[in-house]
């Protein structure tokens, strides 16, 4: 990235000519804390003239220096936010997109501010939301019911066409990030046999969030504000989001709680299909909550990776180097459990 | 045998963290990289502290049955991704508890106060 200053400058004449604007002020320059894989910036702007006129707060959110190879490109995240926008989901208003990064260095686009708590350690186990997490939970299961429903057109062409099989295009995807990796994994490889040799009947696969989970999104008073990071959408089974959120990788610590680390899993199912998303198959999220710990397991050597060879000096990187064992603690629990050991 | 970053290496990143000045952040952000330094500390002095003796074990079971050398947990990792393990029996029992052992290990060192969130305590 540019230095402060010029960048500042540079994003001022981009959003004069993108906002159609006679003249842009930006202040409040701020690094958002979160996002080991993409940076997000904070900033108030003034604009005079044009479709956008006046005062707001917007975030630009960026490619780190290096990114995870699941991770979609900014312009594709802008479209998935674009889509998920106009299909009323709560999420920012996607705003402008730079794909080749004018004067900022990077690829970025621009969103509307939303006003929340992400902190997953706060939103679950703060005494301050205690009552409010039922609530929390039920709109989840909503937002996530409307993700699965949204329609998928031209814009989302990158997409490519659904799978026949969703299980097995994603063991293929993990089988192929993990041969990448010069040091044996024989829990991964564990799992990754497990789900081979316990492959559900396919379902039509729909459009997934995919990092759907507390820590990816936005709480207030008022409930939740904002789904965040989509950077990981595709195409996939509906229960591979259920398995995700209910990962006990993203309980933060709140382990009882199943559904997220808020409350119990019964009443997510119950407001998802409330809101119109299909039968859950208990079951089924049992299979991708193996899937779950395994993807996080992949993705946090990824992530080791680009401490250790990306020369990314990142305190947050370099310990999460050293958290496959719980992932593997989980799988060996979860395999022992479905083997009835 | 352990995850990466090794100990040293986490103990190297916290002091150049703490060499570039962490108490210039603002209150919230130094709280966080505070936090992470010491937990970088820690992990590193129980992995010191735990030593070569306490993979000895797991290195004699896994010598037991893939052979002497540093190839083992390859070779380990090589008959399951070839689903010679796929069946219950007494070689997948053996081998299924070695990788729980390591396992545990490993979390004794790195976040033990995972362990007793599940009931398990100081397994070292």
């Amino acid at each position: 990235m540019l230095a402060t200053e010029s960048r500042i400058a540079a994003l001022e004449r981009y959003l004069a000519r993108a906002g159609g604007a006679r003249e842009v002020t930006i202040s409040g320059w701020r690094r958002l804390s979160g996002g080991a894989v993409q940076e997000c910036w904070a900033f108030e702007v003034e604009l005079r003239g044009g479709a956008l006129e006046g005062c707001s707060t917007l975030v630009l959110r960026t490619d780190a220096a290096t990114a995870l190879i699941a991770s979609r490109s900014r312009a594709e995240e802008f479209a998935l936010l674009h889509a998920a926008f106009a299909a009323r989901v709560r999420v920012p208003e996607p705003l402008f997109c730079s794909e080749g990064g004018e004067g900022v260095g990077r690829a970025f686009f621009l969103m509307r501010w939303v006003d929340g708590i992400a902190d997953g350690a706060t939103l679950v186990r703060s005494a301050d939301w205690e009552t409010r997490r039922p609530n929390l939970l039920s709109e989840l299961g909503r937002e996530l019911a409307k993700i699965h429903a949204m329609p998928v057109d031209a814009g989302l062409g990158f997409l490519g066409e659904p799978p026949a099989d969703p299980a097995a295009h994603r063991i293929q995807r993990y089988r192929a990030w993990l041969r990448r990796f010069d040091d044996p994994h024989p829990v991964a490889e564990l799992a990754l046999r497990w789900l081979e040799r316990n492959r559900p009947p396919p379902i039509p696969a729909v459009l997934c969030h995919g990092d759907f989970r507390t820590g990816n999104y936005l709480a207030n008073e008022d409930g939740i504000a904002a789904i965040l990071d989509w950077e990981f959408a595709d195409w996939g089974d509906p229960h591979e989001d259920i398995g995700w959120f209910c990962s006990k990788s993203w309980r933060f610590g709140a382990y009882e709680r199943e559904a997220g680390g808020l409350g119990a899993r019964e009443a997510f199912y119950r407001a998802y299909m409330v809101a119109g998303g299909r039968a859950i198959d208990p079951k089924r999220v049992r299979y991708w909550e193996l899937a779950a710990s395994l993807r996080w397991l992949l993705l946090a050597l990824q992530q080791r990776d680009r401490f250790l060879r990306g020369g990314e000096r990142s305190l947050d990187l370099a310990l999460t180097g050293r958290r496959p064992a719980e992932c593997e603690f989980e799988i060996l629990r979860l395999i022992d459990a479905e083997e009835g050991a | 045998m352990r995850d990466l970053p090794t100990g040293p290496q986490l103990e190297q990143i916290a002091r150049e963290w703490e060499a570039k000045g962490i108490a210039g952040l603002p209150p919230k952000e130094r709280a966080v990289a505070e936090a992470m330094v010491e937990r970088c500390k820690a992990i590193a002095r129980r992995e010191s502290d735990a030593g070569e003796g306490a993979l000895a074990p797991i290195r004699a079971e896994l010598a037991a049955l893939y052979g002497e050398g540093e190839a083992g947990l390859e070779r380990l990792a090589a008959e399951i991704r070839d689903g010679m393990l796929d069946a219950p029996s007494a070689r997948r029992g053996r081998v299924l508890a070695l990788l729980r052992a390591l396992t545990l290990q490993k979390l004794s060192e790195s976040n033990p106060r995972f362990l007793r969130a599940h009931g398990l305590g100081c397994v070292t």
